[in-house]
C-alpha cells in the first residue's frame, strides 16, 4: 500500500484554513479509505473529514484544537512496517499549526537538520507536483509529498487558481489576491473581467492585501480602553465576502409594504391544525418569493460577465443568523416544495446551522435568498447581495399599525419588504414588478397552498 | 401547416450553421432559400472571389517565372476560364450545404420567406406555396445586398457590383472601382492581373481605412507598383454613361472608364422579410439583436449580415451558432465583437484583430509596438514573396494583445494564433514562449512579439 498523505482539506470556497476539532481515530489505529477521520472547523461549518487511502494511521501532526492551512500535511496514513520518517520530517519542519501565518517555508527557511532528499524510490518526488489536478481533497500521495512540502503554496492556500496570463498580471499590478475571485471564464476561469471589477472595488484590495485579517488578537491589559478581539473564521470569511459584493455589485432597493392580515390568520389556522407542522411567517415568504421568481427569471438570474444567467430552478438562501456571525444555508428546488415542506426543510436546516451541521454542498448554489430580521422588531432594512446571485431580499417585522381604510381608522398588520438588485442585471421596474406580486401572494395568501 | 422546432430564413454561412446546430442539437429544422444553398458568401462573394484570386495569383507567378530561371515565351490568361472555374467552385460548395442539410435532415424550402406571425413563416416558391411553423424559434438570416451611392443605379452591365463582377465572363478594357474596402481592392487586384486598367477610388483618406495606418501605405505602395491607379479623398458627384462606357464625376476631375464597379459597402437585406409587420425593432437599418442574436420580439432571432456590422460571414456563423444553442437551451457564450478577425485576400493579404495602433492610443495608454518585415523572414525569402509585415499592438505594462495587423504572405492564415491567444487572454509573454517552427512564415509573428517586447533577433 502506498503512504498517504492527510491534508487539510478545502471544504469550501473561501476557506483557507482549517481547525481541528477533534480527532476521531488515534495513532495506530487502522483505517479504511472513507472513514471518518476528524472533525474539522471551517469559515462556514463543521465538516467531517474522510480518509481517502488505507492504512494505519502512523502520525497526527496537527494535534485537536490546532489550526492548519488548506493543503498542509496533518497526518499520514501507511502500512505499519512503512517508513515514513522522510515524510514526516519534511513536513515537520514547518507544522502549519506552529507555523506564523503568512511564513513562507521554503528551501532557504528549512531548518539544515532536515534531510533534503526525498527517497531514491519515489523518483517523482524530485520533481514540482504537476498533478494538482488530480489531488483529492483529504490525502494527497506520498508521491507528491516531498514536492509539495518545498514547494510552498502562498499561505493556506489548496488548490490551484485558474486564471488567464493577463488576468494574472493584472492582478499582480494591483494587488488583487486572485484567491478572492470568482472567475466568470470557462470552468470558472479567472479572466481579466473578473480582475478589472475586483480592483476597481478600493475595499475588495485592502482586505486582499491585508493578511491583518487573520487573527492577530492582541491581549487586553487590565483597564484597557479597548481589546482586539480575534476573528473567527466565519466572521474572517464575512469580511472577506461582504466588500467583495458591495462594492463591485452597483445596488438598488425598492421597498414595499405588505399587508399581512389574511396571511397571519391562514398561519394560525393552520397551526392550529393537528398534525401539521408549524409554519412561520418566513415560510409563506419563501414560499411567495419562489413561486414568483418563476414568474419573474429575470429576478431569479446572475451576472456573468458578458452574459446573464437566467436560472429555471429556483434554490433558496435562507440567511441564518448565529453568534458569531450569519451563515446562508440553501433550500434546493424551493419552487416545487410545498408550504409544509418548506417549513420542515428550512427548521431543519436552520436547526443545523446553529449546531454547524450542514453539509457544504448545502452551502452554495443559491440563485436568491431571503434575510429575515422580523423577530428583532425591525421595521425595514437593506441587505448586501450575496454574488453571483443577483438580488436578496430583506424582511422586517409584521407590526400592528393604524390603516385607513374606506370604512375609516382601522388597525392592521404590515409588513416591510425591501429587495436589493443588481443593477447589472435588473432595472428597478423589474424589481418593483417583482416584489409587486410577492405583495399580491402574501395579500391573497391562499394563492400560497395551491 | 408544415410543422418544425425551428425555421430558418436564408443559408448563407449564418443560416446553415446555426439550422445545423440546432439540428446537432436535436431540433427538427427547416430552411428557406430564394437563390441557392450557401448564400452570397458560397455563390456570389467569399468562395468564388478566392477562386478568382487563385488565377489571378497563378497568373502573377508565370509572369515572374524568370526570377525562378524558368522561360516562358507566350502564356495567355483566359479569363472567361477563370470565372468558369470560379462558378465551379462556387456550385461545389453550394453542394457541399445540401449535403450537410440531408446529413443532419434539414427540410429545404426553395422560395421566398417572410414573417407573417411571430412563429409562422410564408414561403412562396417556384412551385407554390408553403406555410412553416416554428415550434421554438424563427431565425432570420437573409443577408445583406450591395449599396450604391446616391443618384447610381447598379445596371449590371456598365455599373455593376460584386454580383455582376463575380458573374461576368468578359472583362472590360478599363474599370473604376468606388470603394477601396475589402471588396473593391480584391476585385482590383483580380482585373489589373488580368491586364485591366484600374483605378481604385475611396472617400477616406487611405484605402482598406478600417486596418491600420501602415497597412494602407503598405498596400498603397504595392497596389501602385502594379500599375493601379489610385485617387484617395475622392468624392464622387456622378456616374453618366458617355466615353469608353461611363463618366465618373469626382472632385479632382472627370474619370472615363468602361465600367464602374460599386463597392462602397453593403446593407441588410431587411425587405419582404415581414419585419415591419412585426414591429421587429431596426437600428441603424440593422435588426437590433440582444447577446443571445433574439429580436425585439421574443422567439424570433436575426443573425448575420442583417444583424449588424461587421458583415463577416465567420461573424455570421458564430452567431448563428449561439442563436442554435441559444433555442435548444443553453446557455452560449455570446460572440466576442472585439475578437473577429477581418481578412482581405488581395495580394499582399491583409489579416487583423482588434485595435489598429492609433485606436489603442485613443485611450491614452502606454504602447509596446512590434513591427517586423516579412524581407527578414527566411521563408518569405525562399517563397520571393516579402512584401508586407507583422505588427503587433501591446499594451505596455500589461503586454495584454490590443492588435496585431498582418500584411503580406498567407496573413489571412497567421493572424489565428493571435485570435487564440487574446481569446486565451495570453500577454506578449505567453506569446513570445512559443516556439515556432522554423522555417516559417509564422516567425515572422513571433518577432514582431519579440519587437514589441525590445529584443527580436532576426532584424
Amino acid at each position: 500500500m502506498p503512504v498517504t498523505k492527510v491534508v487539510m482539506p478545502k471544504l469550501s470556497e473561501q476557506m483557507e484554513s482549517g481547525k481541528i476539532i477533534k480527532w476521531l481515530k488515534k495513532e495506530g489505529d487502522r483505517v479504511q479509505s472513507g472513514d471518518i477521520l476528524a472533525e474539522v472547523e471551517t469559515d462556514k461549518a463543521d465538516v467531517e473529514m474522510e480518509a481517502f487511502g488505507s492504512g494505519v494511521l502512523r502520525k497526527i501532526l496537527v494535534a485537536a484544537g490546532n489550526k492548519a492551512p488548506v493543503g498542509s500535511l496533518i497526518g499520514v496514513i501507511a502500512e505499519e512496517n512503512d517508513d515514513i520518517g522522510a515524510v514526516v520530517a519534511q513536513a515537520g519542519s514547518g507544522a502549519p499549526a506552529a507555523a506564523p501565518s503568512g511564513a513562507k517555508p521554503g528551501m532557504a527557511d528549512r531548518p539544515a537538520a532536515v534531510p533534503p532528499q526525498p527517497k531514491s524510490e519515489d523518483p517523482a518526488a524530485r520533481k514540482p507536483s504537476p498533478s494538482t489536478g488530480s489531488e483529492s481533497p483529504g490525502s494527497r500521495r506520498v508521491q507528491d509529498a516531498v514536492a509539495a512540502a518545498s514547494v510552498p503554496q502562498p499561505s493556506g492556500d489548496g488548490g490551484r487558481v485558474k486564471a488567464s496570463p493577463l488576468a494574472r498580471k493584472i492582478a499582480a499590478q494591483s494587488g488583487v489576491d486572485l484567491k478572492l475571485i470568482q472567475g466568470s471564464g470557462p470552468g470558472g476561469r479567472i479572466v481579466r473581467r473578473d480582475v478589472e471589477a475586483a480592483s476597481t472595488a478600493p475595499a475588495a484590495a485592502a482586505v486582499a492585501a491585508a493578511p491583518a485579517l487573520r487573527p492577530v488578537a492582541q491581549p487586553a491589559a487590565a483597564g484597557a480602553e479597548y481589546e482586539d478581539l480575534p476573528l473567527s473564521p466565519m466572521r474572517s470569511a464575512i469580511a472577506r465576502r461582504m466588500p467583495l459584493s458591495k462594492a463591485p455589485v452597483p445596488h438598488f432597493y425598492v421597498t414595499s409594504e405588505v399587508a399581512m392580515d389574511r396571511a397571519w390568520e391562514l398561519r394560525e389556522e393552520l397551526n392550529g391544525l393537528e398534525g401539521q407542522p408549524k409554519i412561520s411567517v418566513n415560510d409563506f415568504i419563501i414560499r411567495a418569493c419562489a413561486l414568483t421568481l418563476l414568474q419573474h427569471p429575470g429576478v431569479n438570474a446572475s451576472f456573468q460577465g458578458e452574459s446573464i444567467r437566467v436560472f429555471h430552478r429556483v434554490h433558496m438562501g435562507i440567511a441564518v443568523a448565529l453568534e458569531e456571525g450569519l451563515i446562508t444555508p440553501v433550500l434546493r428546488d424551493v419552487h416545487a416544495k410545498s408550504l409544509a415542506q418548506i417549513a420542515v426543510e428550512a427548521r431543519d436546516l436552520a436547526e443545523r446551522a446553529r449546531q454547524r451541521k450542514l453539509r457544504t454542498q448545502e452551502l452554495s448554489g443559491a440563485t436568491f435568498s431571503i434575510s429575515n430580521l422580523g423577530m428583532f422588531d425591525v421595521r425595514d432594512f437593506s441587505a448586501i447581495i450575496n454574488p453571483p446571485e443577483g438580488a436578496i431580499l430583506a424582511v422586517g417585522s409584521v407590526r400592528r399599525v393604524p390603516v385607513v381604510s374606506d370604512e375609516g381608522l382601522g388597525v392592521g398588520r404590515r409588513m416591510a419588504l425591501t429587495i436589493s438588485c443588481d443593477h447589472r442585471v435588473m432595472d428597478g421596474a423589474m424589481g418593483a414588478r417583482f416584489l409587486q406580486d410577492v405583495k399580491k401572494l402574501l395579500e391573497e395568501p391562499l394563492r400560497l397552498l395551491v | 401547416m408544415n410543422q418544425f422546432d425551428v425555421v430558418v430564413v436564408g443559408t448563407g454561412p449564418g443560416g446553415y450553421v446555426s439550422a445545423i446546430r440546432a439540428a446537432q442539437l436535436g431540433l427538427s429544422v427547416a430552411t428557406v432559400e430564394d437563390d441557392r444553398p450557401g448564400g452570397v458568401c458560397l455563390n456570389w462573394g467569399c468562395i468564388p472571389t478566392k477562386a478568382l484570386l487563385r488565377n489571378a495569383e497563378v497568373v502573377h507567378l508565370f509572369e515572374k517565372a524568370a526570377d525562378f530561371g524558368i522561360t516562358i515565351d507566350r502564356f495567355q490568361a483566359d479569363y472567361a476560364a477563370a470565372v468558369k472555374r470560379s462558378r465551379s467552385v462556387a456550385d461545389r460548395m453550394a453542394k457541399g450545404v445540401e449535403f450537410l442539410f440531408r446529413k443532419n435532415k434539414i427540410t429545404l424550402f426553395p422560395g421566398t420567406g417572410s414573417l407573417t406571425s411571430k412563429n409562422v413563416v410564408e414561403v412562396k416558391g417556384e412551385d407554390g406555396a408553403s406555410t412553416l411553423e416554428a415550434g421554438r424559434a424563427v431565425i432570420l438570416a437573409t443577408g445583406s445586398e450591395p449599396k450604391s451611392l446616391p443618384g447610381v443605379t447598379i445596371d449590371e452591365k456598365t455599373v455593376i457590383s460584386s454580383n455582376g463582377a463575380v458573374r461576368n465572363e468578359a472583362k472590360p478594357k478599363s474599370i473604376v472601382v468606388i470603394g477601396a474596402g475589402a471588396v473593391g481592392v480584391e476585385f482590383a487586384d483580380v482585373y489589373r492581373s488580368y491586364g485591366v486598367e484600374v483605378t481604385l477610388l475611396e472617400a477616406l483618406p487611405r484605402i482598406v481605412p478600417l486596418e491600420d495606418e501602415e497597412v494602407s501605405t503598405q498596400l498603397t505602395r504595392s497596389l501602385s507598383r502594379r500599375g493601379i491607379t489610385i485617387k484617395t479623398g475622392a468624392k464622387v458627384s456622378a456616374v453618366k454613361p458617355g466615353g469608353a462606357g461611363v463618366v465618373i464625376d469626382t472632385d479632382g476631375g472627370k474619370l472615363e472608364a468602361e465600367q464602374v464597379l460599386m463597392a462602397v459597402g453593403r446593407g441588410a437585406r431587411t425587405k419582404g422579410v415581414g419585419l415591419e409587420a412585426l414591429n421587429i425593432a431596426l437600428e441603424r437599418g440593422f435588426v437590433k439583436v440582444s447577446p443571445t442574436m433574439e429580436t425585439s420580439v421574443k422567439g424570433v432571432y436575426a443573425i448575420g449580415d442583417m444583424a449588424g456590422a461587421p458583415l463577416l460571414a465567420h461573424k455570421a456563423m458564430a452567431e448563428g451558432v449561439v442563436a442554435a444553442e441559444a433555442i435548444a437551451g443553453k446557455s452560449p457564450r455570446p460572440v466576442d465583437y472585439g475578437n473577429v478577425p477581418s481578412c482581405t485576400y488581395c495580394r499582399p493579404q491583409i489579416a487583423s484583430i482588434g485595435l489598429t495602433e492609433a485606436k489603442a492610443r485613443e485611450g491614452g495608454r502606454e504602447l509596446a509596438v512590434g513591427k517586423f518585415p516579412f524581407t527578414a523572414n527566411g521563408k518569405a525569402v525562399a517563397l520571393g514573396d516579402t512584401e508586407g509585415f507583422v505588427k503587433v499592438v501591446a499594451d505596455k505594462k500589461t503586454g495584454e494583445l490590443l492588435g496585431v495587423h498582418i500584411i503580406g504572405p498567407e496573413a489571412t492564415e497567421m493572424i489565428h494564433e493571435f485570435a487564440v491567444g487574446r481569446t486565451l487572454e495570453a500577454t506578449l509573454e505567453e506569446m513570445m514562449h512559443t516556439i515556432h517552427a522554423h522555417p516559417t512564415l509564422s516567425e515572422a509573428a513571433l518577432e514582431a512579439t519579440l519587437a514589441a517586447l525590445g529584443h527580436a533577433i532576426h532584424i
